[in-house]
């Protein structure tokens, strides 16, 4: 049994990606068919042997994954308690009282609140769904999701220490990321379709969201809407770091200088580096100093892309919020990003 | 059929969790110390909720057809983590690792260096080392024995192999390598930790960029790996 965790879970999350409308399909599948790969990919293991497990690239690999996993966890509940308690106690309209009604004002307001949040991308992701069900307009809840993890001041603090005596790259920090979550929200409000989104989170008629209607006090609420986010959210979480895990482990950091020497060259790959790499938002000012050998510009594009695109956000928004919408608001956002990273990096820095 | 579903992927979490922070240091692998109380706490909460999941009854749980029943299939990869944790822990990052990633840059340093201590032989740390040697225009490190402690790195080509400390700010997955290279003697079995004496192998000039962190090796002993691998910290006992 103990060998054979590893393998069973890649198969698993191969077989899991395709996300499916949750609750009624998972009640047909007895657990005897879930457990049945499970037991398929035993049988293979002992005959096959397990040695090839402890290869240092494989253990490295589970290293680098079982990091990810730990070290969002603690966040990720953060967030899910959050979103728990948004969703059980506070009252529905309290948000739509709060905010400005015109949503084109709401979404400045809404990013500049994400500095509330002291945490990394992972607590917001939940919260943020949360708000759209309590009734906050979509746009106004996706600039809060974008801005959280990068303006609050646990993330902002951390960059000041990771540049010391360079206290425009975290005013650059801060404005470029408030920036592309301000633009991001107007953006949905222009282009964005609520077709994409999870039928749960389209707008219904008013007054009722799930919850105090079906008879059960506040707690037990509270507790269901927790035990699934995290369950949901936490299954999602160990996919995006299964893969950033396997890009860690199959690109050595050496590639990475190759790429520092063309200005536009540089700038694009640490964006797609901040994506692929998956750094936790109060880590990643301590990768982008480390890469010296990148423009401050470039490195500033890294911190702002990194919050706000990444393999484990991608998979946690395509289980939140719908496969349809992740991709779309990575790929705008990635853009925005970029664009709003090289300008105010052109300027400060 | 969902109740022990629920019950089990947090509880089994939670278990993993509170076993690599409370009972054993095994998170030192993966994350900082620092963060120790927030595992304990998500580790708590996890139980709970298995706990609560399994002693609920009967609520008309799962029974309405909104987004709170049962468990999404994607819930099942939690299985990998929490069973890793509790069974087969992976062992931290070491010189797989480390043979693959560049040598870390060294942050400027606006100041001078203090005099080096008269102790020989002198325990610096890998980081320090490097300092002294690419930073340090006084070139007090000259001719010094240091007595340096890392683990082994093969080196792909070239004379020597690596003596090596792999550090990292948040948690595994953005480490970071430092490496001395030690010449004269035929390198241990890579991941082997040793305490390294020897003196600065010349080249370049010293104090500036061009002035290789390498040693000449006079004596190295096998010492236990620190509970905490991930520091580039001087060795509290000497061994």
């Amino acid at each position: 049994m103990q060998k054979t965790d590893e393998p069973v879970g890649v198969r698993e999350g191969v077989a899991a990606v395709p996300f499916h409308p949750p609750a009624r399909r998972v009640r047909a599948r007895p657990l005897v068919t879930a457990a049945l790969p499970v037991a398929g990919v035993a049988v293979v293991l002992l005959l096959g042997g397990t040695r090839w497990l402890d290869q240092p690239a494989v253990q490295a690999w589970r290293t680098v994954c079982l990091a990810i996993t730990v070290q969002a966890i603690p966040f990720l509940i953060l967030g899910t308690l959050l979103s728990g308690a948004i969703n059980a106690f506070v009252p529905a309209d309290l948000f739509t009282r709060v905010l400005p009604r015109r949503p084109a004002l709401a979404v400045p307001v809404a990013g500049v609140a994400g500095a509330v949040l002291p945490g990394c991308e992972c607590a917001s992701v939940p919260v943020a769904n949360s708000l759209i069900r309590r009734g906050v307009t979509p746009a106004a809840a996706f600039a809060f999701l974008l801005s959280a993890p990068a303006v609050n001041p646990v993330v902002l603090t951390a960059t000041a220490v990771a540049f010391p005596g360079e206290p425009a790259m975290v005013a650059a920090r801060l404005l470029a990321s408030l920036g592309t979550a301000a633009v991001m929200g107007w953006l949905w409000l222009w282009r964005g379709d609520e077709k994409w989104l999870r039928p749960a989170l389209r707008r219904r008629p008013a007054g009722h969201e799930h919850g105090h209607a079906h008879g059960h006090g506040r707690w037990t609420e509270f507790r269901l809407g927790f035990q699934h986010d995290f369950l949901h959210a936490g299954g999602f979480l160990v996919l995006g770091a299964m893969a950033a895990a396997t890009f860690n482990v199959a690109v050595p950091r050496a590639v990475l200088d190759a790429f520092s020497g063309t200005p536009w060259l540089s700038v694009l790959f640490l964006a797609a580096l901040a994506v692929l790499l998956a750094v936790c938002s109060e880590a990643d000012a301590f990768v982008a100093a480390s890469l010296t050998g990148f423009s401050p510009t470039a490195r500033l594009v890294f911190m702002v892309v990194g919050p706000m695109v990444d393999l484990k956000l991608i998979a946690l928004q395509a289980g939140t919020f719908g496969r349809a919408f992740a991709w779309r608001f990575s790929a705008a956002t990635t853009v925005v990003a970029v664009a709003a990273g090289a300008l105010i990096g052109g300027a400060l820095l | 059929m969902r109740r022990p579903v629920q019950t089990l992927l947090p509880a089994l979490t939670g278990a993993g969790l509170l076993h690599i922070a409370l009972f054993t240091d095994t998170y030192l692998r993966y994350v900082k110390a620092g963060l120790r109380p927030l595992l304990l706490a998500s580790g708590a909460v996890l139980l709970l909720l298995g706990l609560a999941a399994a002693l609920s009854r009967g609520t008309g749980e799962g029974h309405h057809g909104h987004d709170h029943s049962g468990p999404p299939r994607i819930a099942w990869l939690l299985l990998l983590p929490a069973l890793s944790l509790l069974l087969w822990a992976p062992p931290a990052l070491g010189a797989y690792t480390a043979a693959r990633s560049a040598a870390q840059p060294l942050a400027a340093r606006a100041k001078g260096f203090p005099p080096l201590p008269a102790t020989s032989p002198l325990p610096l740390t890998l980081t320090e080392f490097t300092k002294r040697v690419q930073q340090d225009a006084s070139g007090a490190i000259r001719g010094r024995t240091v007595r340096l402690t890392g683990f082994v790195t093969p080196a792909p080509a070239g004379d020597g192999w690596y003596l090596t400390r792999i550090i990292f700010t948040c948690c595994a997955a953005d480490s970071q390598t430092v490496k001395v290279r030690v010449h004269g003697t035929p390198p241990a079995p890579a991941d082997t930790w040793l305490a390294v004496t020897g003196i600065w192998h010349p080249g370049g000039t010293l104090g500036t960029r061009t002035a290789p962190a390498e040693l000449d090796v006079r004596g190295s002993t096998p010492i236990a790996p620190p509970v905490n691998a991930y520091t580039d910290d001087l060795p509290v006992t000497p061994g």
